[in-house]
């Protein structure tokens, strides 16, 4: 099934810096980036996305674990 | 046209809870690594493209000389095709220069000591593996076009950023979601194979113990790394 889409107006400045930047990325248009973006707001208002924390403790069992596959000396 | 799309780290729990619908095709599932005492990459695609458990032979090598390995194509099922065309696949055509820098970059990461530099050389870590992941794109489209009767993508993206990024459900996401439209754009017999999963350990990643597997041919259960060798020569188109 289709999406279903609506219309709604951004200022020509906005959707200038998003096609600015999304030449170095992996969005093919500013609408893809938009929605992509609206998306994962929505997402970590509706408490979706837990908090990225960076601990000592993940960091030190990451290194051994790379260190094991063979990724570090 | 036979297509393997060799995806490191693709995780089956995040292609389903992205619901990554070309990845999947008709018949996908988990793979059981389980005979190997560690996930290796290097181990484990040169287990699959052999048909042989390789561990004993590439861990011998050591874990710096592992990643300069390239088996020749008379030990590979590459050789049941006419012109083959494999692409940056490890232990094979390995773009060794790329992952190495990939490699150091991520020692750079763990050994630098502030959240500053940290910062910065995660930032630096992973537009070196974007942009990898977009040549390998344009070589793997190019090669869709081409006059060959095997073609394999091997996709680090997943695996390089996942690892220091795989709490980052954005851009995993956005990562997911790009795979996915590559499988969509393929119109033959495709095979998507991952070495492994990946799973979550606070914001980084470590290899999971089972990889993914997909196809449209036929339900191959829960099949080994090494069943893959024979059961591709043994697709029709092959004869």
């Amino acid at each position: 099934m289709s999406k279903e889409f609506g219309e709604i107006k951004i200022p020509k400045e906005i959707i200038r810096k998003i096609e600015e930047r999304i030449d170095e990325t992996e969005f093919k248009s500013a609408d893809e980036y938009i929605i992509f973006v609206l998306e994962e707001v929505l997402k970590e208002e509706d408490g979706e996305e837990p908090e990225e924390v960076l601990s000592e403790e993940d960091e030190q069992k990451v290194k051994e674990r790379l260190r094991a596959l063979g990724y570090l000396d | 046209m036979i297509v393997v799309l060799a995806i490191d780290a693709l995780e089956y729990t995040l292609v389903e809870e992205f619901n990554c619908k070309n990845l999947k095709q008709r018949f996908y599932g988990k793979t059981n690594i389980k005979e190997f005492s560690e996930p290796k990459t290097m181990v484990l695609w040169s287990s699959f493209m052999t048909g042989k458990n390789m561990e004993k032979e590439i861990v011998a090598r050591g874990d710096k000389e592992m990643w300069n390995t390239e088996l020749d194509m008379e030990d590979t099922f590459f050789r049941s095709f006419k012109n083959p065309k494999i692409i940056d696949l490890p232990g094979f055509s390995y773009i060794k220069e790329q992952h190495e820098q990939e490699r150091r970059m991520l020692k750079y990461y763990f050994d630098a000591q502030s959240e500053e530099e940290k910062k910065n050389i995660r930032t630096e870590y992973n537009n070196l593996a974007f942009l990898h992941h977009r040549r390998i794109k344009q070589e793997f489209s190019t090669a869709l076009q081409g006059d060959y009767d095997f073609v394999l993508g091997y996709f680090s993206v997943a695996d390089v950023i996942g690892h220091l990024n795989f709490g980052n459900g954005s851009m995993m996401k956005l990562i997911y979601r790009d795979l996915d439209e590559i499988a969509g754009t393929i119109n033959h017999t495709l095979i998507v194979l991952s070495d492994h999963g990946m799973e979550r350990v606070g914001i980084f990643g470590d290899h999971s113990n089972y990889g993914f597997w997909s196809t449209d041919l036929k339900d191959l259960g829960n099949p080994k790394i090494t069943d893959f060798a024979d059961m591709i020569k043994e697709i029709p188109e092959v004869n």
